[in-house]
């Protein structure tokens, strides 16, 4: 059993300085959960925690059932993954990756079957002779992934793996890190600012924001019902559109009025606005929600508003628009087969289902 | 094209004005008297100068460091360039004979002396010194005695010396009573080498006499003789007595052990006794001497001289200079000073102290014999090479080993080894 | 065309410093070569300047002199153990500096301080803290210091004993203290850049791998200072090679030559018994004794030139 579990943890600085503040969480055995916030927002340092390489100002860290708040990071069981790879500069491939079994006193026998073992999933067999200066980025990365694999840990911790890569080779590293962890059938702890890489690879997320944890669940839950502002902006891309808006009574039931249209609110959310019923609020719907009316299912005045595109940006696979209404700028994203020009009006069709509510002080999610 | 002319003007007046100043009436004096009493009397010399040729300007060449060693390889380049300075100090000796005058750099000046009728009012014995081929080559100016044993008289009268040791035995016996009281024997510091050297020839005096010793310089006497052995035999016996750490010590260092109450006795040339005076002794109270035993009848010289090199830009001036230093006036002035005594015999003995008065009273009746370790019997050559082995002996303390190693120097050196 | 002027600028600027270094080092590196192989041997041979050549006579009577051989023994031992003594304290004061503990910059630059001091100067001050003053009696200096914490048993000779094991002089164990109090400073500097350019997530990874702090330390860190450990072998080592002011300052050539080094043997065969020859046989063996070590160096790091 390979649990991780955080209760009440806290990193002070002696500055004074509150990195992480009361985290709570718990990493299932053979989880894979992404530690996701803003750069400074306190992963790294709670990763570090879980590691030994950090102190633990108050709260306690269990690894597989034990307390690990004085245990030295060799003998937690755990293996990382830097964010720069951190080979050693002077050890082949090969070295690099048995040190760790060599300093245990493996037998020579078994290093070198973990370690051949270990390159042929990663595809790295014949760089074993190879001096990291020799190898690319990527090819880096897998040697560092091979070296915390041969140890055969309890949980993997990742800080930020595929930050240094580029674009494409992300795209690869992410398919392969995910079967890998079907493979190894692993614990895993995964740090990064990359929203994408969360939601593609991750059991569970743990949103991040100034050292609080901002909301706990699977994607689909994050995504969906996102518990704050922040995170419903951090997720999805483009981001979440916020617009201030005011709840009122209308014809059949409450609407969202905003600068410059008037939605009409779903019956069945109607309860949860009670309390909020002619006062501001702030209006949530995703671009991939918003529709050129052409191309829309069920268009009704109740959800269909108009505005004047500012910008079209065509993707291919998509179009994203900027479009103005009333005060605002809403970003939509449409179908491809759009006729949106810039500088003309257009109508566009919102998925009520999926809109959103945020307290406009305490930016909690009412819906 | 102004430019031009201008720098080519410019460059034309500094050759000028350096011509100008060689032309100068200057007087250009090399020495290495650069501390304490030296310069000090250096600079009246200068003063005395100045009275009677108030017109020329005095250089003060003098070279810091390496009690000379700096003066004498900065002296070496200049003669070497055809730019000698108008007169140089050198001791007496080999060390300009064997460098400067055989090769012809320097001209005679007996005929100076002459001139003033000074001949007679130097001992014949440092003039010959001084002489190749029966001419004078250089004036000696002071005169300092090597062959000397400055003792502490509190320990002497403790250990029951009242009388100087007359023999080799009486000085080892008494070094032993102050051995056996805790004292040190004889405070030697041997770091900078010389000292076991100048220790060494005046061993060698008593061993071989005067006439045999200054026989060993004219290829009359062999060093292939008991003499030397047996001065060999002595110094080992000596060392037993002297202090353990004399590696670490230099001559001063050695004095002071004497004036500190620590040793009895110390052989050193009579600048020690100028030293012992600025530590605040003074002589026949805290401290006496006698000749190194077996050394009564000898005088061991070591002197400082002035002579006359060949191409001086200022020839008058520099025979001005050497008529001075070989006055009586100019020696007077000089040397109690320094704290040496004066090489001419007419000097005025009021002006020095008791223990100088001693030696200039040994100064004109004694044998006068030359100092190795200070540049006057041999060259550098033999004198560097003599030191080095008598350096090693004082840890080998192997007799026999050391003196076939003086042997093969002499022979190395053209000396007289049958 | 453009190219071609270029060269030719390039050429003219470095011309001055190639003609100088041509005539100030070269030539008088082949002058001094001439006069090793000549019989001037004293100042009257060179003024009549007659020149004899004796092919490898000065090198081969150097290689029969006693003193010459117990000089090249005691530059061995001493390069030996001053460079051991300078780069394992230099690493060892740079492991603590490092650590970041209260009052570390301060003591860098204590540590570093003694290189400002003139070679001279240490020579002279450690030769009076040596100076073993009459033993039993009368200590002085350390032996002082040994007697009054009851240590007598410490008391020793220090650079005046002739004691020796084979052909290491135990007098020179003072002359290397002194060296490698001032160097050590050095070596120290240069480790604490090298410690200090090691990203620290490469330890912290050897950690979590599981190495202990000397473990890290052993085979991570010491193997990434290779090159400064051997930068500093070089440098230290052809100071040593050379040393001459320390030594003759502090103890001279000492008893039966026990602390002699070949400057000091060449200095005064030179300028006290004018043999030139001699001594500049002796300048050419030491030049060839520093080559030895300066020419892998200059290889090597012109082959890294390369690959880059």
């Amino acid at each position: 059993m390979a649990e991780v579990r955080l209760e009440h943890v806290w990193k002070i600085y002696d500055n004074g300085v509150e990195a992480v503040k009361d985290a709570t969480f718990t990493v299932e055995d053979k989880e894979f959960v992404v530690l996701l916030g803003p750069s400074g927002c306190g992963k790294t340092t709670t990763l570090r925690m879980i590691a030994g390489l950090e102190e633990i100002t108050k709260g306690t860290i269990y690894i597989d059932g034990k307390v690990v708040n004085d245990v030295e990071p060799k003998d937690r069981d755990i293996a990382m993954v830097f964010q720069n790879y951190a080979l050693y500069p002077h050890m082949t491939v090969y070295e690099n990756m048995a040190f760790g079994l060599r300093l245990r006193k493996f037998p020579k026998a078994e290093i070198d079957k973990r370690v051949k073992e270990a390159a042929r999933i990663l595809g790295i067999e014949n760089l074993l002779d190879r001096k990291p200066r020799q190898l690319s980025g990527g090819q880096r990365q897998r040697v560092a992934v091979g070296r915390a694999i041969v140890r055969n840990p309890k949980v993997f911790l990742f800080d930020e793996p595929l930050s240094n890569l580029d674009a494409k080779l992300r795209v690869q590293m992410r398919a392969e890190l995910k079967k890998l962890h079907h493979r190894l059938e692993a614990t895993i702890v995964y740090v990064t600012h990359d929203q994408v890489e969360a939601m593609t690879m991750a059991n569970k997320i743990v949103v991040i924001k100034d050292g609080v944890i901002q909301q706990i669940g699977d994607p689909h839950t994050i995504y969906n019902k996102p518990a704050n502002k922040f995170v419903a902006g951090f997720i999805g891309s483009p981001p979440m559109n916020f617009i201030n808006a005011k709840i009122i009574r209308g014809e059949g039931g409450l609407w969202v009025q905003t600068s410059g249209f008037k939605v009409k609110v779903p019956k069945e959310y109607e309860d949860a606005l009670a309390d909020y019923i002619d006062k501001d609020v702030t209006f949530g719907i995703r671009p991939e929600n918003i529709y050129d009316k052409m191309f829309a299912y069920a268009p009704t005045p109740e959800n269909t508003i108009t505005g004047m595109v500012d910008v079209v940006e065509p993707l291919g696979s998509e179009t994203i628009l900027h479009v103005k209404v009333g005060d605002d700028l809403i970003t939509a994203k449409v179908d491809p087969k759009t006729k949106a020009q810039e500088g003309q009006n257009i109508d566009l069709v919102l998925d009520m289902e999926r809109m959103h509510v945020f307290d406009p002080e305490t930016e909690k999610a009412v819906i | 094209m102004r430019k031009f002319l201008f720098s080519v003007l410019l460059v034309g007046v500094l050759i000028l004005s350096t011509v100008a100043i060689a032309k100068e009436n200057a007087l250009e004096i090399f020495s290495w008297w650069t501390g304490g009493g030296e310069e000090e009397g250096l600079q009246a010399l200068f003063k005395l100068f100045h009275k009677y040729y108030p017109d020329v300007k005095i250089i003060n060449a003098a070279v810091a460091g390496g009690a000379g060693t700096n003066a004498k390889a900065v002296l070496k380049t200049r003669m070497l360039g055809g730019n000698p300075p108008d007169s140089f100090q050198v001791h007496a000796g080999m060390e300009l004979i064997d460098t400067y005058v055989i090769p012809g750099m320097m001209e005679p000046i007996t005929w100076i002396l002459k001139d003033m009728g000074a001949l007679d009012k130097f001992p014949k014995a440092i003039l010959d010194i001084c002489s190749y081929k029966g001419e004078v080559y250089s004036i000696p100016v002071n005169v300092h005695r090597a062959n000397v044993v400055f003792y502490n008289k509190r320990i002497a009268s403790e250990i029951g010396m009242e009388e100087p040791p007359q023999t080799w035995h009486q000085f080892v016996y008494y070094l032993r009573k102050a051995h056996e009281k805790g004292y040190v024997g004889l405070a030697l510091g041997d770091k900078n080498k010389w000292t076991s050297l100048h220790l060494f020839e005046s061993l060698m005096l008593a061993e071989l006499g005067p006439e045999a010793y200054n026989g060993l310089w004219k290829n009359k006497t062999s060093f292939n003789n008991t003499g030397i052995k047996r001065a060999l035999e002595i110094m080992k016996e000596m060392l037993q007595y002297v202090n353990s750490d004399h590696a670490a010590m230099t001559w001063q260092d050695a004095v002071r052990l004497v004036f500190e109450g620590k040793a009895l006795a110390t052989v050193m040339g009579d600048w020690a006794e100028g030293y012992l005076k600025t530590l605040g002794w003074k002589p026949g109270v805290e401290f006496g001497w006698f000749a190194v035993p077996g050394t009564q009848d000898a005088f061991m010289v070591v002197s400082d001289t002035f002579g006359l090199p060949k191409g001086a830009p200022h020839r008058e001036n520099a025979i001005r200079w050497l008529k001075l230093i070989a006055s009586v006036e100019a020696q007077d002035i000089f040397n109690p000073i320094k704290g040496s005594i004066p090489a001419r015999l007419d000097a005025d003995k009021s002006k020095y102290d008791v223990y100088l008065k001693w030696s200039m009273n040994d100064f004109a009746t004694k044998y006068l014999t030359p100092s190795i370790i200070h540049g006057s019997a041999a060259p550098e050559s033999f004198a560097t090479a003599l030191m080095d082995a008598i350096n090693s002996f004082v840890s080998t303390r192997n007799v026999d080993k050391t003196f076939k190693e003086i042997i093969m120097i002499a022979e190395d050196n053209g000396y007289l080894t049958k | 065309m453009r190219a071609k002027k270029e060269i030719i600028i390039g050429i003219l600027i470095a011309l001055p410093s190639i003609i100088a270094i041509a005539i100030f080092v070269y030539g008088f590196i082949f002058w001094t070569v001439r006069v090793s192989m000549s019989n001037w041997n004293s100042f009257s041979a060179l003024i009549r300047g007659q020149y004899h050549f004796v092919g490898l006579r000065n090198y081969i009577r150097l290689f029969q002199d006693d003193r010459f051989i117990t000089d090249l023994w005691n530059t061995l031992f001493f390069t030996l153990f001053f460079l051991l003594g300078s780069i394992a304290l230099g690493l060892i004061l740079a492991v603590l500096v490092d650590t970041g503990l209260k009052g570390s910059q301060l003591f860098q630059n204590i540590y570093l301080f003694p290189m400002a001091v003139a070679f001279v100067v240490t020579g002279t001050v450690w030769g009076w803290i040596f100076a073993p003053g009459i033993i039993p009696n009368d200590p002085q200096g350390v032996n002082l210091l040994f007697k009054q914490l009851g240590l007598e048993k410490l008391i020793w000779g220090w650079y005046t004993s002739t004691d020796h094991i084979g052909t290491f002089n135990l007098a020179l164990i003072p002359v290397i203290i002194a060296a490698v109090w001032q160097m050590s400073g050095y070596t120290m500097a240069m480790y604490l850049a090298g410690l200090r350019s090691i990203p620290q997530d490469i330890e912290e990874a050897a950690r979590v791998d599981g190495a202990s702090s000397w473990q890290v330390f052993w085979r991570i860190k010491f193997p990434l200072l290779k090159p400064i450990t051997f930068s500093a072998l070089i440098i230290l080592g052809h100071i040593s090679l050379k040393i001459f002011d320390l030594v003759f300052a502090m103890t001279g050539s000492g008893p039966n030559f026990v602390t002699d080094m070949p400057s000091i043997y060449m200095f005064e065969l030179t300028f006290r018994s004018n043999r030139y020859a001699r001594g500049s046989a002796i300048a050419i063996i030491m030049l060839l004794m520093v080559a030895v070590v300066i020419i892998p160096y200059l290889v090597s790091s012109m082959k890294e030139e390369v690959r880059r």
